[in-house]
């Protein structure tokens, strides 16, 4: 039982590491963006190319990944969303043009992955780090796992944080909340909207590499499978509450855990996802997200 | 080096082979023998075949590796001038990027393409199931390889040059026995037909032959990337084995997990797990051990000839078990032609069914077909950590 609760509390970790950085953007500056999953991906691959070439430790890998991921983020919206804004004839068309922008320039890199390693699974095993697993009176843990909950949590809690009392989380809170208004009121919503996805990219980097330790493995696909559960996770706890995306990413973990714990495994998606379906059909916003803050 | 060496000389054989036939295709067509069963006088100058395979997608792995061994088998084919001095087979390449509705609307436009005599099908079984009644509907020969599952071959038009892996999986009951595993536990993907028929039928159904029951069985799905919790489910059994049928990444997933989880008894797989898909799990893939329907490794004349040519096209490449199914797969057709003496749909089909009653000698041994099915005994591999080795041949 406390076994499957760690694992339970484990992969909500991972739905939200993920999870936090596409909220982060969908929340604030309304991008929501469907090449997360792409970026989370190609983070991981460069930082696997280059521990391929040189044996590179934790942090390390963290760090590139991490810094790909700013990087990539930043362009696709340079590049890609900046120019769809510009154009779009209202914020509805805007949305809805950055939603189909995102699943294009995902194609992307997902294509120059799969290219590489001709959809091969891709480690860190060249990575001087080696995952340790501890025995705890029974129950198993490993050092990643633990990394990740630890850094989830701080994540989670510390953007939340960030977005409710510093200036710049204010501000940006502020677009989510009126993006012509904030602008009235002298926010920078260029500078802000940069500086929202390259924490957003930088997240994603930092969920790939520590996903990959995790399971061993990703394949470039990867990112497309996480991508619909971190969807739900934000929709459960509520677009624009980071306290939503972190509980909404827990409840999604236990509740899979509980249904493959105690069924064949087979009603796993068709639970999760039909919570989903419960919380839109009796709070529309989700558990803790409020309805000013949905952009319209 | 003397494998270098080998392999000159059984090219240097190959060549002097090549002549004979060309000497004896020559004969014929001097003889005048104009459409007879066996002629290749009056086939075209150009004969197409479109490969339907995932290039990109989880799958593409097999994908790529089948269409190497239909590179291998068609440039043989072409050098050997074996459908006659002036007709050469030409093999046509489309991505289904592992997507069933992409390899379905292939499958259509090579029916309604009158160019293509044949296809080369997806290895993948979901797309298979959908292109199967196309094909067979139209009456255009399509042959598979790899993909296993039920609803693959369905009628004349159908052909598989891949045993069922339900028809070989049970080879692997000797391992079961000789590893004393009792108690099983299987995690297996149910959104594969294959894996799911294995996982929810033939495994169990060696329980009385091998000696063990199966005390928790476990389905996951497409969306599960991590298997801590089917893991400790399986494991809170206490199992003496455990079987992880998965796809791709998620196995060696599944392994480090399962041996984070402490687990370190006896392991067992499947095919899904070769093409080096265990490498990123490293020592802790160790062990791994599933049935294959053809491993390099098994040293026979018929396969050390086909890894020769492979190694010719692609040195330093090892042939997967996907690209000695494509080459022998490639002969089925070319076989069949030569049979059938015109490249019409229906005729080949009747060439390629002559030839299956007959069986043949392939990468894979010696073939033997029931009706349009291949069956073979299969071999048990297993990962050491670094490369497959043969258990048992």
């Amino acid at each position: 039982m406390l076994q499957d609760l760690i694992n339970a509390v484990a992969l909500g970790s991972i739905y939200l590491l993920f999870a936090l950085g596409m909220s982060l953007a969908w929340g604030t500056i309304g991008i929501l963006n469907f090449a997360h999953g792409s970026i989370f991906m190609f983070s991981a691959f460069t930082a696997y190319l280059i521990v391929n070439a040189v044996k590179l430790p934790l942090v390390a890998v963290i760090l590139i990944a991490a810094i790909a991921g700013a990087v990539m983020s930043v362009a696709v919206q340079v590049l890609a969303f900046e120019p769809i804004l510009r154009r779009a004839k209202d914020s509805r068309a805007a949305e809805m043009q950055i939603l189909i922008g995102g699943i294009g320039v995902a194609g992307v890199p997902l294509a120059i992955a799969q290219h590489y390693t001709k959809s091969n699974p891709f480690g860190f095993t060249n990575s001087s780090f080696k995952v340790d697993t501890f025995d705890l009176g029974g129950v198993r843990i490993t050092s990643v796992q633990i990394i990740i909950i630890a850094l989830a949590l701080v994540l989670g809690v510390g953007i939340a944080r960030w977005l409710q009392v510093s200036r710049h989380g204010l501000a940006l809170r502020s677009i989510g909340v009126d993006p012509e208004v904030s602008s009235i009121m002298g926010v920078d919503r260029r500078r802000l909207a940069l500086t929202t996805m390259t924490i957003a990219g930088a997240l994603a980097g930092l969920a790939g590499a520590l996903l990959t330790y995790n399971l061993g493995a990703l394949t470039p696909e990867s990112g497309e499978t996480l991508i619909l559960k971190a969807f739900a996770a934000i929709v459960v706890g509520g677009v624009g509450s980071m306290a939503g995306v972190v509980v909404g990413s827990y409840v999604l973990a236990i509740a899979e855990t509980v249904v493959l714990t105690q069924t064949s495994g087979l009603w796993v998606d068709a639970v999760s996802f039909g919570l989903i379906f419960l919380v839109l059909m009796f709070r529309t916003q989700g558990l803790f997200g409020r309805r000013e803050v949905r952009r319209t | 080096m003397s494998g270098r060496l080998g392999g000159l000389l059984r090219g240097g054989t190959a060549l002097f082979t090549a002549g004979l036939l060309l000497t004896a295709a020559a004969c014929g067509d001097s003889a005048g023998d104009t459409g007879s069963s066996g002629s290749s006088a009056s086939l075209p100058s150009e004969i197409k075949v479109v490969s339907t395979n995932p290039e990109t997608g989880a799958a593409a792995f097999a994908g790529l590796a089948a269409n190497k061994g239909y590179e291998v088998a068609i440039q043989e084919i072409n050098d050997q001038h074996y459908l006659g001095a002036n007709t050469k087979l030409v093999l046509d390449k489309q991505d289904t990027t592992g997507k069933i509705q992409t390899a379905a609307s292939q499958a259509t436009s090579a029916v309604a393409d009158k160019s293509y005599t044949a296809i080369f099908g997806s290895v993948s079984s979901q797309e298979s199931v959908a292109q199967a009644p196309i094909a067979d509907k139209s009456k255009m020969p399509i042959i598979f390889t790899q993909a296993g599952s039920d609803g693959v071959v369905i009628g004349d038009y159908t052909f598989r040059v891949t045993p069922p892996m339900s028809s070989y999986y049970p080879k692997i009951a000797d391992y079961i026995k000789a590893q004393h595993i009792t108690k099983l536990a299987i995690i297996y993907a149910a959104w594969t037909p294959t894996l799911k028929e294995i996982g929810e039928k033939t495994l169990p159904g060696l329980a009385s032959q091998a000696g063990f029951t199966v005390v928790s069985s476990i389905g996951t799905q497409q969306t599960t990337q991590d298997f801590t919790a089917p893991i400790s489910q399986a494991l809170a059994k206490q199992p003496d084995g455990i079987a992880i049928l998965q796809v791709g990444a998620a196995n060696p997933t599944a392994m480090t997990q399962l041996r984070q989880a402490g687990y370190k008894g006896p392991v067992l797989g499947n095919s899904g797990a070769s093409a080096g898909n265990l490498t990123p799990a490293g020592a802790n893939g160790a062990g791994m051990t599933w049935v294959v329907d053809y491993s390099s490794q098994n040293k026979t004349e018929s396969s050390d000839k086909f890894v020769a040519l492979y190694q010719k096209k692609f040195p330093s490449e090892t042939p997967l078990n996907y690209a000695a199914e494509a080459y022998d797969a490639a002969w089925l057709l070319a076989r069949g032609i030569k049979e059938a003496g015109s490249a019409d749909r229906t005729a080949i089909m009747q060439g390629m069914k002559k030839t299956a009653s007959a069986g043949f000698t392939g990468a894979m041994g010696q073939l033997k077909f029931e009706g349009n099915d291949l069956r073979l005994p299969g071999v048990v591999v297993q990962w050491d950590g670094t490369k497959e080795i043969l258990v048992t041949g």
